[in-house]
């Protein structure tokens, strides 16, 4: 095989140099598809990141009304910590809570001091395992007996709990949003290059229209006949995958760090064994294109 | 080598059938020229053989293989078997002499050694043994032609068909590709040629199958062109 596989190689190049432009065109598109796959990629890890680190900070806090019986209370406690889905629970007094009001308004402590009594309830505090488990515990607590004792307001129950929920379904929502978008460009943008490969391809038939019916006329075999094709497309491809993977490396090493120092409080980075799966999956996507553009072409163009 | 039983072919519906009921056999080693006019069918026989079409109705066999049945991969092994010469020698004027009868063997796969002893052995016997550095636009009509013809020869294939390969020469540079051929066919190839030479035809003496609208009209060994036109 040794020969052909310098045979293969050879042809290919000479088609490239032959029709450079449409050969050109279609690395640039591939290109811009696997950047747009690879940065996709690489903003959903750091998004996640991101999520992640707020739902860690996710609790439930559970208000309690003043002159709840503290049995009722403790008995509301350990029901939750007997659940496995909770890390632990820690009551807030309503003293407590005027202290921690105190230090976050101290700019304008005048506030704080105006009140003659204080208005704030006394509170639990849930920590959970997982965050996902969140509305399933809010339910849960709901659903307990005593919470209606002790709630702040217990003819509205959703009032007397406060949980991040919100914020976590929001992100949730909001990368979704970014996935599908994205998920939609990239297919636009792999059809495009779909498309670029099958008419380079196309040209590069054409090009060869009669070295190709010589070949069928001496006999050479389908799959040698085919097999230069399919490389030239699988080529274009991968020099299209390489330069993703060389302008990602680049932001990676340049731009990150820079919205890294502005952003100090974001977890914003990806760890060396994603780099390695990215550039992985975008190279083997690049040659699945590849193979998928120019096997479309030689159905279509190519009959032996 | 050839056998066709009861063969027609009908390119499109409704339209007259280019080859109509023919029973042809011709043996390993024969000479036969096939003749006739323009659209007399000569053509669809050659490509009938080669399997670039199937016959409508009827069996053909070449080399042994019954081509209604072959596969469509197994084609390629077919054609290895058959050398093939046309009217437009089909050089590649991009390749010397020697690159164009190389690639022959080069897409087929046969290795360098094999390719460096068959090409000039192959080119001593057209007489171009010092044409090999030669491009098809550097030679005249007859060494295009002897190109081709070592083409089609190189890889030794037990049947040679031409399709009318000296209609573009003059009928000096035509009697030596006929020598040529008759060369070939000496060695124990079969060779067939369509053409409708006449002054060919009737030099050689050999065998020929006439055809008319699609039909054998005459098949004769050492025969002659004999259309009264």
């Amino acid at each position: 095989m040794a020969i052909n596989l310098g045979y293969f190689v050879r042809e290919s190049l000479v088609s490239f140099r032959r029709n450079w432009v449409m050969s050109l065109g279609a690395i640039i598109t591939i290109y811009l598809s696997l950047l747009l796959v690879g940065a996709s990629i690489g903003s959903s890890v750091v998004v996640n990141n991101i999520v992640q680190s707020v739902e860690d900070k996710v609790s439930i806090r559970i208000f309690l009304k003043d002159g709840a019986a503290p049995e009722d209370v403790e008995s509301l406690q350990n029901a939750l910590l007997k659940d496995e889905r909770v890390k632990g629970v820690t009551y807030t007094s309503k003293e407590q809570a005027l202290e921690e009001l105190k230090k976050t308004m101290e700019d304008s402590p005048e506030i704080v001091d105006q009140l003659d009594v204080n208005p704030l309830p006394a509170s639990l505090d849930v920590d959970l395992e997982d965050p996902r488990d969140v509305m399933d515990v809010v339910a849960f607590i709901k659903a307990n007996p005593t919470f209606p004792n002790v709630a702040d307001k217990p003819e509205e129950p959703e009032k007397s709990l406060k949980y991040g929920q919100q914020i976590v379904n929001q992100l949730f929502t909001f990368t979704r949003i970014l996935r599908t978008i994205g998920v939609v460009f990239i297919a636009m943008l792999a059809v495009i290059s779909l498309i670029f490969i099958n008419n380079s391809i196309r040209l590069a038939i054409y090009a060869r229209r009669k070295e190709i019916g010589i070949m069928r006329l001496v006999g050479a075999s389908n799959w040698f006949i085919r097999t230069p094709f399919l490389m030239e497309g699988v080529v274009q491809s991968l020099i299209g995958a390489l330069l993703t993977l060389g302008t990602l490396g680049l932001v990676n090493l340049y731009v990150v760090p820079i919205v890294r120092d502005q952003l100090p409080f974001l977890p914003f980075s990806i760890s060396g064994t994603v780099a390695v799966q990215i550039s992985l999956l975008l190279v083997i996507s690049g040659i699945v294109i590849g193979v998928i553009g120019s096997g479309f072409a030689l159905r279509r163009y190519l009959k032996v | 080598m050839i056998s066709m039983r009861d063969v027609s072919k009908q390119y499109v519906p409704d339209k007259p059938a280019a080859l109509i009921d023919v029973n042809v056999d011709i043996e390993q080693g024969e000479f036969v020229f096939l003749v006739g006019h323009s659209g007399s069918g000569k053509s669809t026989f050659i490509r009938l053989m080669l399997r670039e079409i199937l016959p409508t109705t009827g069996t053909i066999a070449v080399a042994g293989q019954d081509l209604g049945k072959m596969r469509n991969w197994k084609v390629p092994f077919l054609r290895r078997n058959i050398g093939c010469v046309f009217q437009d020698f089909k050089l590649l004027p991009n390749k010397t002499t020697y690159e164009n009868v190389a690639f022959a063997l080069e897409v087929i796969g046969r290795s360098k050694h094999v390719i460096r002893t068959q090409v000039p052995e192959v080119l001593r016997l057209v007489g171009l043994e010092d044409k090999m550095e030669s491009y098809p636009d550097e030679l005249s009509g007859g060494e295009q032609q002897r190109v081709s013809i070592a083409r089609a020869f190189v890889n030794r294939p037990p049947l040679l068909l031409a399709d009318e390969p000296t209609g573009n020469l003059d009928p000096a540079t035509s009697l030596g590709i006929m020598s040529i051929l008759s060369r070939i066919n000496k060695t124990g190839t079969t060779v067939l040629i369509a053409t409708h030479d006449r002054e060919m035809v009737d030099s050689m003496r050999k065998r020929v199958i006439a055809l008319e609208g699609g039909r054998i009209i005459r098949d004769q060994s050492r025969g002659v062109y004999g259309y009264g036109d």
